[in-house]
C-alpha cells in the first residue's frame, strides 16, 4: 500500500502536502476514472464465483463485447502470487485495448443470506434512511441483535409489493472476498493505474433480470426459484410482478435444498398465493436439472417453466449477471416485463449495492473528486497567482529602474546648498554692482549742463547770456524703494531780431526736445534722452523788449554791450524724472 | 466528506495570495518610498538647476561689471575732500593757469540734495572757480570722468565783475560714499 496516511493523523500543512504529493505522483487528477462506478467504466473484468467454479469474462462496453477472462480458481485465490499474476493479466489485457481503468465487477453467487429489519422500522418512508444505515450502522437496525459489524455486509431490499406484510429486508453477504478487493486496490495505487471494485449479489441482479426472463407479463402471483449450485433463492412475486418476499435456502451440501417443497407450500399459503406460476432459472453450470421436471409433479396446478435469456456471445446461458448487471436501463427490449419493482430495483440501484466498498478509512486518504478538481484550479491559478505576482514586480522594478537611471536619482541633495550659497553671494554682488551702477549714473554732471549751455547759445547766434543757474533736486516721496528728481535750467539775456525765432522755436516742445536729444547725441549722456523712461521736459521763454537798447550803426555793434540787443528774454527748462524712470536714485544703501 | 477542503483552500489560494500580496504590498511600499525620496530629489535638482541657470547668468554679468565695481571701490576708498583736491590739482597742472583759478573749496558733512532722499552715505561738495568756459568744462569733465560719485546738485555762471573774459563758477556736488 501507499505510504499516505488519514489525513485525521496529519496536522494542516501535512494534510496539505499530501493533498499535493496525491496530486503530483498519481493520475486521480487526471484520471476521472479514480471517482467513477466500476459499472460505468468502459473495460470490465466480471467474475462470477458460483462455488464450485470461478467464471471471469472481459467487458468492452465501447464495442459493447463480452469476451472470455483469466483463468481465476481457488487455488489462485488462496496464493498470493498467482493471485497478483492473475490481476497483472488483467492489467495487460486492459491497457492493450487502450483503456485507462478497469472495473471489477463481482457477482457474488456462492453467498446469499437474509436477515429481517426490526419491526419498528416497518415504515416505506424510511427506506432510503435504512438503506444507509445499513451500510453505516447495520446493527441499529437489523432484527438480530447478536451480529457483529464486521461479520459481513448487509444490504437493504425493499419488498414494493402493495400489501406486503414488511417493507424489505437485508441481504447479507460474508466479506470472504473483502481481501481479494483489498489486493485489486493496493496494485492499483502501486501501479497508479485505477482498478474500481464493486461486489454485487448475484440473485438480486438474477431478480432484477427477470423483467427480460419472463417471456410474458403473469396474470397471477409467481414464484423464481433462483437455482444456484449451493443454495436456492425464492423470489415471490404478486399478480404485478412486484416481489413481496425472498427466501434463501441453503443446499448445505447436497444439490438441492431438502426444503424447498415445504418452503415453497408454507409461503404460497403464507403469502396466499394459490397455485401461483413458477419459474425456475439455472443459474449454476452444475445444478440439479430434474428439479424443473419434479416441481411439474408437485405442483401439477401450477405452470411451471424453466427461464432463459438470449445472452450476448462469450456469456453461457447459466450466467446471465454480468450481462445483466451492464444493461442501461429497466426495459431492455419491448417485450420485457415491467413493474414497479423492476424498475426501483434499476433505476434505484436497489439490486446494484456494493456489498464490499472501500473502507471509509482507507477511501479518506484520499482526496475526494471534487477536492483533487480543487487542487487541480487552484494550481492553475497559482500558476496566473504567480505570473501577476510576477509581473507586478517587474512593473515595479522597471519603474525602479527607471527611476534610477535619471540623472536626479544620483544628485547630490548638499549641492543645492551650496548653489544656494553661491547664488546668493553673486546676487549680493550684483545687487552691490547694480546699486552702484545706479548710484553713479550721469544723471547730473556739470560738463553736460555747460554742453547743453553752450549749444542752445552758439557764438554769434544774436544772443548773449547774462546768468545761469542750474539746480537738481530730488523729487522724492518718503518710504518708496526709488525716487525721481527734477532738474531746472534758468537764464536770462538779450536777443537780437533773428534770435527770436530760434527762441520761439526752443519754447515748443519740439524745439526743446530736439536740443535735448542732440546733447544726448554728442554727449552720450542718456539723463538728456527726452524719449526713453519716464520723463517729461517743460520750456519757458519770456521776450521782451531791452530798456536800455540804443541803436547803433552795424559796424559799431559789440556783441558783449549788452544796448545793443533790442530784447531781453528769460528762459526756464524745467525736466522732471518720475520714481519709474530707469534713472530714478535707489533709496536704500548697500555696504 | 471533504477532509482536505480547508487545507487545500488555505495553502492552495489563501496563502499563496497572502504571500502574493505580501511580496507585491513590500515592493510597492518600497517604490512609493523611492518615489517620494525621487520626487524630494527630483525637487531638488529642479531647484539646483534653475540656481545654476541662474547662477550663471548672474555671473556673467557680475564678471561684467567686475571690474568697474573694483574702480569704484578703488575710488570711495580715498576721503572724497581729499580726492576732489587731488584729482582737480593733477588736471590744474594740465591747463594753463591764466585760464582757470579755483576761488574757494567747501565740503560739508550734512545730507542734501540726492543724499537727502537716499540711504547711500553721501557728502557734499561746494567748489567756486572762475575761468574760461571752454577750460572749466574741460576741467569738471575730467572731475566727473574720475570721480563718477560726484552728482550735480548746483551749477551757477556768472560774469567776472573786473576781468571780462572770465566767467565765475559755482559747483555744488553731491558726493556717494561707501
Amino acid at each position: 500500500m501507499s505510504t499516505f496516511q488519514h489525513p485525521a493523523s496529519l496536522n494542516p500543512l501535512q494534510q496539505y502536502g499530501q493533498a499535493c504529493s496525491i496530486l503530483a505522483n498519481t493520475t486521480r487528477a487526471s484520471n476521472h476514472a479514480w471517482y467513477q462506478d466500476a459499472l460505468d467504466l468502459s473495460f470490465q473484468l466480471h467474475i462470477r464465483p458460483e462455488g464450485p467454479c470461478i467464471s471471469c469474462f472481459y467487458f468492452d462496453q465501447k464495442k459493447d463485447q463480452w469476451s472470455l477472462g483469466p483463468l481465476l480458481t481457488d487455488e489462485i485465490l488462496s496464493d498470493p502470487a498467482k493471485l497478483d499474476a492473475f490481476i497483472a493479466e488483467a492489467m495487460r489485457f486492459t491497457r492493450a485495448t487502450g483503456a485507462k481503468a478497469l472495473g471489477v465487477i463481482l457477482h457474488i453467487a456462492d453467498d446469499f443470506a437474509i436477515t429481517e429489519l426490526k419491526p419498528e422500522f416497518n415504515n416505506p418512508d424510511s427506506l432510503h434512511d435504512l438503506r444507509d444505515a445499513a451500510l453505516h450502522d447495520p446493527v441499529s437496525i437489523l432484527e438480530d441483535s447478536s451480529i457483529l459489524k464486521d461479520q459481513a455486509s448487509w444490504r437493504v431490499l425493499p419488498y414494493p409489493a402493495t400489501g406486503s406484510d414488511v417493507i424489505g429486508t437485508t441481504v447479507t453477504i460474508s466479506l470472504q472476498y473483502a481481501p481479494l478487493f483489498a489486493i485489486f486496490r493496493e496494485i492499483s495505487e502501486r501501479q497508479n493505474f485505477p482498478i474500481i471494485t464493486h461486489a454485487l449479489s448475484a440473485p438480486l441482479v438474477a431478480i432484477m433480470g427477470l423483467s427480460d426472463l419472463l417471456v410474458s407479463k403473469p396474470e397471477k402471483p409467481f414464484v423464481a426459484i433462483l437455482q444456484y449450485p449451493w443454495f436456492t433463492t425464492l423470489a415471490f412475486f404478486n399478480e404485478h410482478s412486484d416481489l413481496r418476499l425472498i427466501r434463501t435456502l441453503h443446499h448445505r451440501g447436497v444439490r438441492r435444498a431438502g426444503t424447498l417443497r415445504n418452503a415453497l407450500f408454507t409461503t404460497n399459503a403464507s403469502l396466499e398465493f394459490i397455485d401461483p406460476d413458477i419459474f425456475v432459472v439455472p443459474l449454476g453450470r452444475d445444478i440439479d436439472s430434474k428439479l424443473e421436471a419434479n416441481l411439474r409433479t408437485t405442483y401439477p396446478a401450477c405452470r411451471v417453466e424453466s427461464l432463459g435469456m438470449t445472452l450476448p456471445e462469450g456469456i453461457p446461458a447459466w450466467c446471465p449477471e454480468p450481462s445483466i448487471s451492464v444493461k442501461p436501463s429497466a426495459k431492455t427490449h419491448p417485450e420485457a416485463v415491467m413493474s414497479h419493482t423492476f424498475t426501483i430495483l434499476r433505476e434505484e440501484k436497489w439490486a446494484l449495492q456494493n456489498f464490499l466498498p472501500i473502507p471509509k478509512e482507507i477511501e479518506e486518504i484520499y482526496p475526494n473528486h471534487s477536492e483533487m478538481r480543487l487542487l487541480r484550479v487552484l494550481r492553475l491559478s497559482r500558476v496566473v497567482l504567480f505570473a501577476i505576482t510576477i509581473l507586478c514586480i517587474a512593473y515595479l522594478a522597471l519603474g525602479i529602474v527607471e527611476m534610477l537611471r535619471r540623472r536626479e536619482w544620483a544628485f547630490d541633495v548638499k549641492e543645492t546648498e551650496t548653489i544656494k550659497v553661491r547664488l546668493a553671494k553673486l546676487n549680493a554682488e550684483r545687487q552691490k554692482s547694480d546699486h552702484w551702477d545706479n548710484l553713479l549714473q550721469d544723471r547730473s554732471k556739470a560738463w553736460t549742463a555747460m554742453e547743453s549751455l553752450s549749444q542752445m547759445f552758439p557764438e554769434n547766434g544774436g544772443m548773449l547770456v547774462k546768468n545761469y543757474s542750474h539746480t537738481c533736486k530730488p523729487d522724492g516721496t518718503p518710504g518708496r524703494a526709488k525716487v525721481g528728481f527734477v532738474k531746472e535750467w534758468k537764464m536770462n539775456g538779450f536777443a537780437r531780431d533773428e534770435a527770436l525765432e530760434y527762441l520761439n522755436t526752443l519754447n515748443t516742445r519740439e524745439g526743446i526736445n530736439s536740443h535735448f536729444a542732440k546733447i544726448a547725441r554728442v554727449t552720450a549722456n542718456p539723463a538728456y534722452n527726452p524719449v526713453i523712461g519716464n520723463r517729461s521736459i517743460s520750456v519757458n521763454v519770456r521776450t521782451q523788449e531791452n530798456v536800455r537798447f540804443k541803436l547803433s550803426p552795424a559796424e559799431e555793434i559789440n556783441n558783449s554791450d549788452e544796448s545793443t540787443y533790442p530784447y531781453s528774454f528769460d528762459l526756464t527748462i524745467t525736466q522732471r524724472f518720475e520714481a519709474t524712470d530707469p534713472m530714478a536714485i535707489n533709496v536704500p544703501a548697500i555696504h | 466528506m471533504n477532509l482536505y477542503r480547508q487545507t487545500i483552500t488555505l495553502f492552495g489560494i489563501i496563502v499563496p495570495v497572502i504571500i502574493a500580496a505580501v511580496i507585491i504590498g513590500g515592493c510597492y511600499f518600497l517604490r512609493s518610498e523611492m518615489i517620494a525620496s525621487f520626487n524630494n530629489k527630483q525637487l531638488n535638482y529642479k531647484s539646483y538647476e534653475q540656481n545654476r541657470i541662474a547662477a550663471l547668468d548672474v555671473e556673467t554679468q557680475v564678471v561684467r561689471n567686475r571690474p568697474h565695481l573694483d574702480r569704484w571701490n578703488q575710488s570711495f576708498s580715498q576721503e572724497t575732500a581729499s580726492a576732489v583736491t587731488t584729482n582737480l590739482r593733477e588736471i590744474f597742472s594740465h591747463l594753463p593757469p591764466k585760464e582757470i583759478q579755483q576761488t574757494s573749496f567747501e565740503r560739508t558733512n550734512s545730507t542734501g540734495g540726492f543724499g537727502a532722499v537716499s540711504a547711500q552715505k553721501s557728502s557734499q561738495i561746494r567748489l567756486a572757480m572762475r575761468g574760461t568756459f571752454r577750460t572749466l568744462q574741460r576741467t569738471l569733465l575730467e572731475l566727473e570722468t574720475r570721480m563718477p560719485q560726484l552728482q550735480l546738485m548746483e551749477l551757477r555762471i556768472d560774469p567776472s565783475s573786473n576781468q571780462s573774459a572770465l566767467l565765475n563758477f559755482q559747483v555744488t556736488y553731491t558726493a556717494w560714499e561707501s
